[in-house]
């Protein structure tokens, strides 16, 4: 028997859209989740809970860091919009 | 005259053995992602970048958007790669599929130019509205990876 190799065409994208605004870090964090870990529908019952709160660990955790740099960055944008002498708009997104 | 499924272009696997795509993260080639109204026709045989078709909007250009690379690996015998997520911020596009392709190919053995490599079907028009418009690529693992080789 000759060896194959064979490349799959069996693959799935999802497309992720937004109207009027961003992604939240919410969301952003649980795709990052998604990247980090799956759950297996076949996997023990136990295992499965363990990897589902391993999981919901995860997204918190990368949704806390995200917000924390959303805001640092808007700390740097109000601070090279202040420079750039626009006060009023560097206080608009301050207050974001 | 419309999008039929995805593809992994058969013109890449031949150019796989010319050794024209390189997937390495830091020091390979550069691959684009573009997107498409439902208007173009892609399959197994589409060989190269067109502009033909192309979607057009805020937040988009033509030719699409570079994607990063992520280092080829194995899992048992399978050999994969995969891209990082893409985003077109603050966008208004619709698109029904896409195409990833090479800008900078190999082409020591064969003359290539924007070689394909993939036809993305997204099963129905994807609209952003002065939002993001994110591709997500499926887990990078044996099973699911984009590219992966068996």
């Amino acid at each position: 028997m000759i060896p194959q190799l064979e490349i799959s065409n069996d693959f799935g994208i999802e497309v992720h859209t937004t109207q009027n605004r961003g992604f939240t870090p919410e969301e952003i964090a649980e795709r990052c989740a998604d990247k980090i870990i799956s759950v297996s529908d076949e996997a023990h019952p136990a295992i499965q809970a363990q990897a589902h709160a391993f999981r919901k660990r995860i997204v918190q955790l990368v949704g806390f860091y995200l917000r924390e740099a959303v805001k640092s960055d808007r700390t740097t944008v109000y601070n090279a919009l202040t420079d750039a002498g626009h006060p009023e708009l560097a206080e608009l997104i301050r207050r974001m | 005259m419309a999008f039929s499924g995805n593809f992994m272009c058969t013109s890449f696997k031949k150019e796989l053995l010319y050794g024209v795509h390189d997937f390495d993260l830091a020091n390979g080639d550069t691959f684009k992602i573009a997107l498409y109204t439902n208007s173009a026709s892609f399959d197994a045989s589409t060989t190269a970048y067109t502009t033909s078709n192309e979607v057009s909007g805020t937040g988009y250009s033509a030719g699409g958007g570079a994607l990063t690379n992520v280092d080829p690996t194995s899992s048992g015998t399978t050999a994969l790669t995969d891209f990082q997520d893409e985003t077109f911020s603050t966008a208004t596009i619709t698109a029904r599929g896409a195409l990833i392709y090479n800008t900078t190919p190999n082409t020591t053995s064969i003359s290539v130019t924007n070689p394909s490599v993939v036809v993305l079907d997204f099963g129905a028009d994807k609209t952003s509205t002065a939002g993001d418009f994110t591709i997500v690529f499926p887990t990078a693992d044996a099973s699911n990876a984009i590219i992966r080789i068996a």
